[in-house]
């Protein structure tokens, strides 16, 4: 656990229900136990970064996503969720998380179970993920990155024929000036691929993965 | 159930049967890997089915058994499979064994298809020799094909076997994706084409059926079967915005596929256009074959499937949509599940002091669950404790296994995963439709269950891991291959042809990836655990 911070009951003890409530998944526990937290006077960056990011580091120590079953992620997910939404009623202000990512399934995929394990991880680690939903055109995608700041563009796709969507993507954005603003990709369909073949930065193996590559990105250090 | 004790290619092999059901011992030895070599429809004509009765009774000989078998023959036991039925404990030996084949004959033969609830139109009169027709359901995994004579409304022949289009994709998906290249697109084409006729092929040698009586040959089958099938618009399939538009699969011509299947120039072949979306033709079969518009809504249709078809009649509205099951309940979910054919488990019991007793269809070896088998033993580890609602074994392992006639089965958490997927995919459609038509799920006065599970699936254990609602006594039915019977029933009558374009005519398709509310169902459905009456 990470060391106390500055005011409330901010001990690792403190926050190991939550961890508890997040590695079962019980949403309902899991928003209660935040509230609470809150009412004793934990800052609500305390609770994203000793609460859920330390649960998802032990999750991602333990294991990767594949050693986990389908229901489970999306408990933890909802779980993630459920927390969110008590501390950021309001959705995050661009100032508020870590770093503000977008991401989308792209046009001709309606599968976003990938995408949403993605958004759940990240909102986990504490970065303000805006999720622009499935069936999404690039130049939505891509307008949603310039107006909320994003400092990636993260892409999931489960079936193949959403490749030639993806590939339009940074020219897309170089158009718009953003060109520094990486691409990752993910998803059953583009995981096949080489980055190069994608035109993107990174292909994640899974949601860790990717989230990996971001907070290498984020923090400044080499990519690779 | 009774012994019967089969010597067949050197080994013994003991099946179960049923001696009330009344059946020849060639139609107990049909499903079996140790059919005995036939070529006519069993009434004693060919006098190929010889066996040798060792020990037990199976009647006198009959009169066609006396012009077949010399008497020394008769006296030495030997018999015609076709014409005796065995009323206790029997072994026989089996003299000519069936050439291997791919394609299986269901227990209860024929029959499997279920009850045809359509009278046939009148014949012509003195039509000789009286017309045959052909119906084909296309599934993902499975092709069904079977011979009715139209005359009698009577099935004569079923096969079932492996679509050959799945080596080169599981799922519907993939294989589009597949066929996304023109050659590997008519090669697809060509597999389905081939499978078609090989069926025939050996319904023509095994029942001594002439194909060229055959009058009309019917095609039901999910939307991207039916277009892979005819080589048309399967690209559109992969394009979302056209999933909630009529896709057209109608061949452009058929001569050739009548010449590849041994059928006379003038035989029709007509494949029935699907629905919507990936709703296909396979679903409106089933709602002529149950009659769902005469039934008293709200009633539920589930076809289950690779590609699983739900159908609701609200009394004046069908809504229909297609969930991906996922091969989870076939073949491929795990090395240790297959079709419900000879050696898989189809039924799992927990007997004395908790030990699980089982049912092998048509053998005594077993190969592996089928999906009715996989149903039955997660509820009886539900009841037991052994696994958890949320699909983990609760002593920790990744994998229990079980004994079962001396061959050991294993159930990993993976299977039970993938189980998982393709029941909350269904359980979260079926509250999705049932949601737009304003129906509560426990208020449905019929479900009726199609598909791959057969007769076999018991309803109790389905509710109890929540594949299906709990509904009071007699509401919940298995019509077993509901598409092959509809397309039989198109074939019989112009009344049933009727129903299907009035069916036709009240649609409303739901598409469940344009849903918001179906991602919160889905959640909630991938429990293990009986539907709450709130969902």
């Amino acid at each position: 656990m990470d060391g106390p911070h500055t005011s409330g009951p901010s001990t690792g003890a403190a926050f190991q229900p939550l961890v508890d409530a997040l590695l079962v998944g019980d949403h309902k526990l899991l928003a209660a136990v935040a509230q609470r937290l809150i009412e004793q006077g934990c800052s609500r960056e305390q609770v994203v970064t000793d609460g859920l990011e330390h649960a998802m580091g032990l999750l991602d120590d333990k294991c990767t996503v594949e050693s986990f079953n389908l229901l489970e992620i999306m408990l933890v997910g909802r779980a993630v969720s459920s927390v969110v939404r008590v501390l950021y009623p309001d959705g995050y202000a661009p100032t508020q998380g870590r770093a503000t990512f977008v991401i989308a399934t792209l046009e001709g995929d309606v599968h976003d179970l990938g995408k949403n394990i993605v958004r759940m991880v990240l909102a986990g680690k504490g970065f303000r993920v805006v999720d622009l939903g499935r069936d999404c055109p690039v130049d939505d995608l891509v307008g949603a990155a310039q107006r909320e700041g994003a400092v990636a563009v993260l892409v999931s796709g489960l079936i193949s024929p959403v490749v030639s969507q993806v590939r339009k993507l940074r020219p897309a954005l170089r158009a718009c000036g953003l060109a520094h603003v990486p691409v990752v990709a993910g998803g059953a369909a583009l995981k096949q691929l080489r980055p190069e073949a994608l035109d993107v930065d990174y292909v994640a193996e899974n949601a860790f993965d990717g989230a990996h590559y971001l907070e290498r990105h984020v923090s400044g250090a080499p990519a690779a | 159930m009774t012994t019967l004790a089969v010597r067949a290619g050197g080994a013994l092999h003991r099946l179960a049967y049923d001696p009330a059901a009344g059946l020849s011992l060639r139609a107990i030895l049909e499903p079996t890997d140790f059919r005995v070599r036939t070529a006519c429809l069993g009434l004693g004509a060919c006098g190929l089915c010889r066996v040798r009765v060792l020990a037990g009774e199976v009647g006198v000989p009959t009169a066609v058994e006396r012009a077949q078998l010399e008497d020394p023959l008769l006296a030495g036991g030997v018999r015609l499979a076709c014409q005796c039925r065995p009323v206790g404990e029997v072994e026989i030996e089996v003299l000519s064994l069936a050439p291997p084949t791919s394609w299986r004959i269901p227990p209860g033969g024929p029959g499997a298809i279920g009850p045809l609830r359509w009278k046939a139109d009148p014949a012509p009169p003195h039509a000789q020799p009286r017309p045959l027709g052909v119906a084909v359901d296309l599934g993902t995994s499975h092709i069904s094909v079977a011979v009715i004579d139209l005359a009698g409304a009577r099935p004569l022949a079923l096969r079932v076997g492996a679509n050959p289009q799945r080596a080169h994709g599981a799922d519907v998906m993939t294989r589009l994706v597949v066929a996304g290249d023109p050659d590997q697109a008519h090669a697809l084409a060509s597999l389905a084409r081939a499978a078609v006729g090989e069926a025939l092929g050996e319904i023509a040698r095994s029942e001594g059926i002439d194909l060229r009586r055959v009058r009309q040959v019917l095609v039901v089958g999910n939307t991207a079967m039916l277009s892979l099938l005819a080589d048309r618009n399967h690209q559109r399939l992969l394009e979302p915005a056209s999933w909630s538009l009529p896709l057209d699969c109608a061949p452009l011509e058929t001569a050739s596929w009548g010449r590849e299947w041994g059928l006379a120039p003038e035989a029709s072949i007509e494949v029935v256009a699907p629905l919507a979306g990936f709703v296909g033709s396979d679903l409106l079969a089933g709602v002529v074959a149950e009659r769902m518009p005469d039934l008293r809504p709200p009633a539920l249709l589930i076809d289950f499937g690779t590609n699983s078809e739900i159908a609701l009649w609200t009394g004046d509205t069908l809504w229909v949509t297609a969930t991906a099951g996922g091969p989870a309940f076939e073949a491929s979910a795990g090395h240790d599940c297959i079709p419900a054919e000879a050696g898989a488990v189809v039924r799992v019991r927990e007997g004395d002091a908790g030990a699980f007793e089982y049912d092998i269809v048509a053998g005594d070896e077993p190969r592996g669950l089928c999906g009715s088998g996989l149903v039955d033993l997660l509820a009886c580890l539900l009841r037991q404790g052994r696994l958890g609602p949320r699909g983990r074994f609760s002593d920790g392992s990744e994998r229990l296994e079980f004994a079962v006639n001396g061959r050991v089965l294993g159930l990993g958490w993976r299977e039970v995963d993938a189980l998982q997927r393709a029941k909350a995919a269904i359980g979260a459609g079926m509250k999705v439709l049932c949601g737009c038509a304003g129906v509560e799920p426990h208020a449905l006065q019929r479900v009726l269950v199609a598909g791959l599970f057969g007769s076999h699936l018991d309803l109790d254990n389905a509710a109890t891991i929540g594949l299906l609602p709990r509904l009071p006594e007699g509401r919940l039915a298995l019509v077993g291959n509901s598409a092959l019977a509809g397309a039989c029933a198109l074939l019989l009558c112009a009344d049933a042809r009727r129903m299907l374009e009035r069916a036709r005519a009240c649609v409303r398709f739901v598409n469940l990836g344009r849903m918001a509310a179906f991602d919160e169902a889905f959640v909630d459905h991938l429990y293990l655990e009986p539907m709450s009456s709130a969902s």
